[in-house]
């Protein structure tokens, strides 16, 4: 594969053939500043509020008893957490909108969602008491099954958005209504389901973030590695395979890696929406279209957005808190409404 | 690198486009493939180039089966230019041109100085240094094919194959385009392109092979073999061939359809071919 380079005249690095393009690093500076913001916001307000000194010595010391159990047992695992969230949907997103070659694409969308989210509901349902690991496998298990389902429908025979799409909303619409279907009769319907449903971080703690990790990582990875083939792809499917690329089977491990990212999501926030359409739409706007960079700030955008919206809802109604994924949905159903009317 | 078709037959929806279709394109040559709408070019060009697996028969470059090449080892020495490619259109020339080292590059490695090397010498050959910095989606047809041509380049071909790389181009933009492929086929590359325009292969290709119901109606010199009997059993419609003055070259017009007498007087006086 290496075959036809010259070896000790290297250069630069894999970004190369993009730097003669402006690159807006002053506006994923001012995100990371951002995020830094929003983190920092997340720590100190809440129920209680809480001074900057406060969080810093919650964070880095047990002296202060109160802060440190607000800190570091509550809010800081739950920040993390909304910030793998965030950059899982949004970079599941970016890939799915690659791959299909469709603006609209999104894991909600597409079904893939609610696959995860029947499978982590089936789960709860079949053991209340189930580890944190248990369910993400299960979201796991069911974000694969979602992906797989749609690779088969959708892409047997001719790839066309419009199928794509038509499978998608028959799939969401499906497992969706499995999961209402078994929540409502089984003896679990609780306040936790309708935050399940709507999506939130109601009570993500150190657990979700450990169970999370061994799919996050290797997902994320994986996602940046397809990067330079999403690329590729999106020349076409003949000027792909023109130039080497197995294209079914990046499709294929495109989907996979989103169907993982999807239910990294699901497992500790349940079904949060419009993230993943958003964040690289935004991203978009500020690095193009090439996948090396739009995968990074996509996720970078997905983590500042859930954060903030997480915040957005621990506060509206404190001491209560309303879903997380009601505030998503505030922001991105005009968002898709203008993708609408914007891309006719 | 010699490029042999042997019996091949593909498919395509379900019925047979290329049928049984044998030939050799040695080292070196620039030929066009010409043929009626649905006589098996774009077809033939695919399976050439294994963008579609034969059905049966075997394609051979330098002697090996195509299949046994790895995909993006066989990118290395054959590129292939689909009909419109209608992506990318937000990049700029130049990363589109980055694209075509795409099978040069492994997953996690670094762009080499071939590489840049290789980016700058298609945006050079395809004649599109100066517009380098420019999206596809503010260029003219004809630079955006030139953009494309770049991209194949890239891949540092030593077999390049072109799917009808002249339609919708001007006149102007359409000699460019095969002055270009005419260049590089000087400089040694081996060019295969599915062509329209009659005239324009014959001035430009050494060899026209043409295609009818899927199988070779003729193959050779265009000098030879643009006979207006050949052409219209292949195309279905009488042709008239005259010669190009300047280059000796056949120049095949079809009659018109209405063949009324005014028209018809003295067309052999002019030089023209006679009626088949």
């Amino acid at each position: 594969m290496a075959a036809g380079t010259t070896a000790g005249s290297r250069v630069i690095g894999v970004w190369d053939g993009v730097r003669e393009r402006r690159r807006p690093l002053m506006l994923s500076g001012l995100a990371v500043a951002a995020l830094a913001a929003v983190g920092l916001l997340s720590l100190m307000y809440g129920a209680v509020n809480l001074t900057p000194p406060d969080v810093w010595s919650g964070l880095t010391s047990s002296s202060n008893v109160f802060a440190h159990e607000v800190v570091w047992q509550i809010r800081y695992p739950r920040l993390l957490d909304g910030m793998i969230v965030g950059a899982a949907l949004a970079v599941a997103g970016a890939l799915l909108q690659g791959v299909t070659r469709n603006p609209l694409a999104d894991p909600t969308i597409l079904g893939i969602t609610a696959a995860s989210g029947l499978a982590s509901a089936t789960a709860i349902v079949i053991d209340r008491e189930i580890p944190q690991w248990g369910i993400a496998m299960s979201c796991a298990g069911g974000g694969l099954f979602g992906a797989a389902v749609l690779f088969v429908i959708a892409w047997r025979g001719a790839i066309s958005p419009v199928r794509l799409a038509l499978a998608g909303v028959a799939l969401s619409a499906f497992f969706g209504a499995a999961i209402v279907a078994l929540l409502s009769s089984s003896r679990t319907f609780l306040q936790t389901s309708l935050g399940f449903l709507a999506g939130g971080l109601y009570g993500a703690e150190w657990s979700d973030f450990h169970a999370m990790l061994p799919y996050a990582i290797p997902a994320f990875a994986a996602a940046w590695l397809l990067s330079g083939h999403l690329n590729v792809l999106a020349l076409g499917d003949d000027v792909a395979g023109g130039l080497g690329l197995a294209t079914d089977r990046t499709r294929m491990a495109v989907l996979a890696v989103a169907g993982l990212l999807t239910a990294v999501a699901v497992s500790t926030a349940g079904l949060v929406s419009f993230v993943g359409l958003v964040c690289p739409h935004i991203a978009r706007f500020t690095v193009g279209n090439d996948h090396r960079y739009l995968i990074p700030v996509s996720a970078l955008y997905g983590a500042i957005l859930v954060a903030a919206a997480d915040l957005v809802a621990r506060l509206v109604i404190s001491p209560a808190e309303i879903p997380m994924g009601i505030v998503t949905a505030a922001v991105g159903a005009p968002f898709l409404l203008y993708l609408v009317k914007a891309r006719g | 690198m010699n490029l042999s078709v042997r019996h091949l037959t593909l498919a395509y929806g379900g019925r047979t486009v290329v049928d049984d279709v044998s030939l050799e394109i040695a080292s070196g040559e620039m030929v066009a493939i010409v043929g009626p709408n649905g006589s098996g070019k774009t077809t033939l060009l695919r399976g050439m180039s294994r963008l579609q697996r034969p059905g049966r028969g075997d394609v051979l470059l330098g002697g090996a089966d195509v299949r046994s090449i790895g995909a993006r080892q066989l990118a290395r020495t054959l590129a292939i230019l689909p009909q419109s490619p209608e992506g990318g259109l937000d990049l700029t020339v130049r990363e589109l041109t980055w694209r075509g080292r795409f099978p040069h590059q492994g997953i996690l490695q670094r762009a080499t100085k071939q590489d840049y090397d290789a980016v700058a010498w298609a945006l050079e050959a395809a004649d599109v240094g100066a517009l380098a910095e420019r999206q596809l989606a503010s260029l003219s047809g004809g630079e955006r094919q030139r953009a494309w041509i770049a991209l194949a380049l890239s891949q540092q071909p030593r077999l390049l194959l072109l799917d009808e790389p002249t339609s919708f181009l001007d006149v102007a933009h359409q000699e460019e385009i095969m002055q270009i492929l005419r260049r590089l086929n000087r400089d040694g590359m081996t060019v295969v392109a599915v062509l329209h325009d009659l005239a324009l292969a014959a001035r430009y290709t050494d060899r026209i092979i043409a295609l009818r119901e899927g199988q070779v109606a003729f193959d050779g010199p265009p000098a030879e073999v643009f006979q207006p009997e050949a052409l219209e059993r292949v195309f279905g419609w009488r042709m008239i061939v005259l010669r190009d003055p300047d280059t000796g070259m056949p120049v095949p017009i079809p009659r018109r359809a209405t063949i009324a007498p005014r028209t018809h007087d003295g067309a052999g006086g002019l030089g023209l071919a006679p009626p088949v």
